[in-house]
C-alpha cells in the first residue's frame, strides 16, 4: 500500500472518527450525570438521522442550515427521555433506568420503522458534494465538514462544561449531586438539560453520518456499542477518553481493515478492549471514581 | 326413541370429530412475516405482496387474513403461528423471509400439515423433507448460476472481485459464486467478507485495487450495497451485484450516474415493466402502498395468487391446497412456478441493469434453469 492511501485512509478515519466522538461524548456525559447507561444513545443517533431526512424533504435547504434545527428539536427529545426514563427512577436502582432507557430505544427504532419504513435512507449533504483535491489526495466535501463541524461542536462543548455557570453546575451536579444541591444547584434540572445536550449531540452526530453512510431504523445497536467501547478504552466517565476511544475505532474501521481483513481487524479491536482492560482497568485515561452504577 | 337418540347423540359427535371442508368464502391465510428487524425491508416487501394478493379477491374469493409481525427471532415466529393455527380454516401461512423464523416454523406446520408460502432464501428449508414448505422466490443455486454466468459469458469477465457479507445469505451466496466461477473457467483475485455495520469501505476498496480485477461482484444487503456502489465510483469497474440492488429503496439512495455499469441478479424486476399485467400490478401496488415493488414483493404475490387459485378450483382445506401446489403449476407474474419436488417453486432469474440515466434498470437477461 502506497503512502498517498495510507494517508487517505487516516483523512476518511479522521471524519469517521469525528462522528463517532460526538456520540461518545454524549453517551458519557449521560453517564457523568447520572451514574447509569442510557441503552438509547445509539437511538437517539438514528432519530437525528431520520430526523434530517425528514427536515431535508420538507425544507430544500442544505445539512449546515438544518442542524442547528435537528439539534434544538433532539434536545427536546432529550428532555423527554429525562422525564420519562430517569428522573422518575433516579432513586431506584441503577438496573430501572437500564431497561426504561432499553425500552425507549426499541419504542424509536419501531416508531421510525413505522414513520420512515425499513429501507436505509440518504440524509442532506452538509456542505454540498463533490471532493477537494489536496496534493493528491481526495477529501469529500461531506468528510471535510464533517470533521470542521465536529470540531467545532467538541470545542463548543468543552467550553460550555468549563467557561459557563451552566456548565460549572452540570459539572458539580455530575461530582457529587448531594454537595450541589446543598449548594443550592437544581439536580433535576441539570440532569436534564444532560440528557438535552447528550440528545442534541447524538442528533447532530445521526446528520452527519446519514448522507455519507446513510440511516436505518435498525442500527441505533451497533452505534451504541461503538460508543460504550469508547468510554472502555479511553476510561469510564471520562470526556477526554471518550473522544480518544471513538477516533481508534474508527482508526481499525478505516485503516487497520485495509491491512487486515474486515473482520480480524474487529476482532483485533476487540483484542485491544481485552489488553486495555487487563493492563488498564480503568481505561486509558482511567476511570472517573464513583461513575459506574 | 331412546335408541334413536343415542344414535343421533353418535352421529353428531362422530360428524363433529370430521375436519369438515371450508367454503371458499371463509378460508384464512395468516401473513407472518418480519416488518420489524433486521429484515424489515424485505419482510415488509413479503407483506406488501401478500396482502395485494389477498385483498385483490381474486375469482371472488375472500380469505381472511390478520398480518403479524415476527420481528427478529425464532420465538416470536412460533408464537405467531401456534396462535395463527389456533383459528378455524387455515388453508395456508405466507410465512416470513427469515431463515432461522422458517426452520422454526416448519415442524409446527409439518404436524398440523398446513402449508408455508415463503420467499425465504435459505436453501436449507427445502432440504429437510418437509413436505408442507413452499418457496416462491428463486435459491442461490439458481440466482448466483445466472450472476456468474452473466459475468463470465456476458461481460467477458475472467478476474473477479468478490466482496460479499459475513452474514447467512451472504455466506450462502459466497459458496455458490465461487462454485460457479470455477466451473467457468474465471479467478476470484480478490474476496472479502464484511459485516453489515461496516460504514467505510475504502480499506476494502484499497486492497481491492491492488488485486487489479476486471469486475466486481457483490453478495450484500441493501444499505451496505449502495454504501460500496457509491464508494466503488472511481474505480471505473463493473459491478454485478446481488439481488439488494435491483430494489429500488437501494437505487434511491445513489445518483443515477453513480448506478452506470452496475447490473444485479434478481428473480424479477417489477418496476422494469416488461408486460402489461406485470405494469398493472407496479401501478397497483404503488396506488396501494406508495412504494415502489421489489421481486420480494412479486413472489410473495405470485405465490399467495398460487393458493387462492388453487381454492378458486376447488381446494378447500390445507391438505388439498399443499397437494396442488407440491403438484401442479402456476403462471405468475415474474415466472412460471412449479415444484421441483422439494418444495422449490421458483427457478428463474433476470439480469438488469442500470444505464446511468434512471433508478429504473433494464431487464438485459433472463436465465431459466431447467
Amino acid at each position: 500500500m502506497d503512502a498517498l492511501t495510507l494517508v487517505q485512509l487516516l483523512l476518511n478515519a479522521t471524519a469517521l472518527g469525528a462522528a463517532y466522538a460526538l456520540v461518545a461524548l454524549g453517551f458519557v456525559l449521560v453517564i457523568n450525570a447520572t451514574g447509569a447507561v442510557n441503552f438509547a444513545h445509539g437511538d437517539l443517533v438514528m432519530a437525528g438521522g431520520f430526523l434530517s431526512v425528514a427536515l431535508a424533504g420538507a425544507l430544500p435547504l442544505p445539512g449546515i442550515v438544518l442542524l442547528p434545527v435537528v439539534a434544538a428539536l433532539m434536545a427536546l427529545l432529550g428532555l423527554a427521555l429525562s422525564a420519562a426514563a430517569y428522573l422518575p427512577l433516579r432513586n431506584r436502582p441503577p438496573v430501572s433506568v437500564f431497561i426504561s432507557t432499553i425500552a425507549v430505544g426499541v419504542m424509536l427504532q419501531n416508531g421510525a420503522n413505522a414513520i420512515f419504513g425499513a429501507a436505509p435512507r440518504g440524509g442532506p449533504p452538509l456542505a454540498g458534494d463533490g471532493a477537494l483535491s489536496l496534493g493528491g489526495l481526495a477529501l469529500d466535501r461531506q468528510s471535510a465538514a464533517v470533521i470542521v463541524a465536529a470540531a467545532i461542536l467538541l470545542a463548543a462543548t468543552h467550553l460550555l462544561l468549563t467557561h459557563t455557570q451552566l456548565g460549572k453546575r452540570m459539572r458539580a451536579t455530575a461530582q457529587d449531586p448531594e454537595m450541589a444541591c446543598a449548594l443550592g444547584v437544581r439536580t433535576g434540572r441539570m440532569v436534564a438539560l444532560t440528557f438535552a445536550l447528550a440528545a442534541a449531540l447524538a442528533g447532530t452526530a445521526g446528520l452527519l453520518l446519514s448522507n455519507r453512510y446513510f440511516v436505518t431504523p435498525a442500527e441505533g445497536g451497533s452505534l451504541m456499542l461503538k460508543a460504550y467501547i469508547a468510554v472502555v478504552i479511553g476510561g469510564w466517565g471520562r470526556i477526554g477518553g471518550a473522544v480518544i476511544g471513538a477516533f481508534l475505532i474508527a482508526l481499525f474501521e478505516s485503516v487497520i481493515a485495509a491491512f487486515l481483513s474486515q473482520p480480524v481487524a474487529e476482532a483485533a479491536l476487540y483484542a485491544v478492549l481485552l489488553i486495555v482492560l487487563f493492563v488498564r482497568p480503568g481505561g486509558i485515561l482511567g476511570e472517573v471514581e464513583g461513575r459506574r452504577a | 326413541m331412546n335408541r334413536v337418540l343415542r344414535a343421533a347423540a353418535v352421529a353428531t359427535t362422530l360428524l363433529s370429530s370430521i375436519p369438515l371442508a371450508a367454503s371458499a368464502e371463509n378460508v384464512r391465510i395468516p401473513v407472518l412475516v418480519p416488518i420489524t428487524g433486521i429484515l424489515a425491508l424485505e419482510g415488509t416487501s413479503q407483506r406488501n405482496g401478500a396482502v395485494m394478493a389477498l385483498d385483490e379477491k381474486p375469482s371472488g374469493i375472500e380469505a381472511g387474513y390478520d398480518v403479524t409481525d415476527t420481528a427478529a427471532s425464532p420465538e416470536t415466529a412460533v408464537n405467531a403461528l401456534e396462535r395463527a393455527l389456533s383459528q378455524p380454516n387455515v388453508v395456508a401461512v405466507a410465512a416470513s423471509i427469515f431463515g432461522p423464523q422458517m426452520l422454526a416454523m416448519m415442524p409446527i406446520a409439518a404436524e398440523r400439515k398446513v402449508p408455508l408460502i415463503t420467499i425465504s432464501g435459505t436453501a436449507k428449508i427445502t432440504e429437510m423433507g418437509n413436505a408442507y414448505v413452499f418457496r416462491f422466490f428463486p435459491t442461490d443455486a439458481v440466482v448466483k448460476v445466472a450472476q456468474a454466468r452473466y459475468v463470465v459469458e456476458e461481460l467477458k469477465k475472467t478476474r473477479v472481485a468478490l466482496v460479499y457479507q459475513t452474514t447467512a445469505y451472504g455466506q450462502s451466496g459466497q459458496a455458490h459464486l465461487t462454485d460457479n466461477f470455477k466451473r467457468l473457467g474465471a479467478q476470484i483475485v480478490f474476496e472479502e467478507g464484511l459485516a453489515p455495520t461496516v460504514k467505510d469501505m475504502a480499506p476494502v476498496l484499497a486492497k481491492l485495487k491492488a488485486a487489479n480485477p476486471d469486475v466486481i461482484v457483490l453478495q450484500l444487503h441493501s444499505g451496505p450495497t449502495a454504501l460500496f456502489v457509491k464508494q466503488a465510483a472511481g474505480l471505473n469497474l463493473p459491478i454485478v451485484a446481488g439481488s439488494a440492488m435491483h430494489q429500488p429503496s437501494t437505487a434511491a439512495l445513489l445518483e443515477p450516474a453513480e448506478l452506470k455499469g452496475v447490473c444485479a441478479e434478481s428473480g424479477s424486476s417489477p418496476i422494469s415493466g416488461g408486460s402489461p399485467t406485470m405494469e398493472k400490478f407496479t401501478a397497483a401496488y404503488r396506488a396501494k402502498f406508495n412504494a415502489e415493488p421489489d421481486a420480494f414483493a412479486v413472489a410473495q404475490y405470485d405465490g399467495t395468487r398460487m393458493v387462492l387459485d388453487a381454492i378458486g378450483k376447488g381446494a378447500r382445506n390445507a391438505a388439498q391446497v399443499r397437494d396442488v401446489l407440491a403438484t401442479g403449476s402456476y403462471e405468475g407474474l415474474a415466472m412460471t412456478y412449479k415444484s421441483d419436488g422439494t418444495g422449490n417453486m421458483a427457478h428463474d432469474a433476470v439480469i438488469v441493469c442500470y444505464d446511468g440515466s434512471s433508478r429504473v434498470p433494464k431487464i438485459v437477461k433472463r436465465y431459466a434453469a431447467r
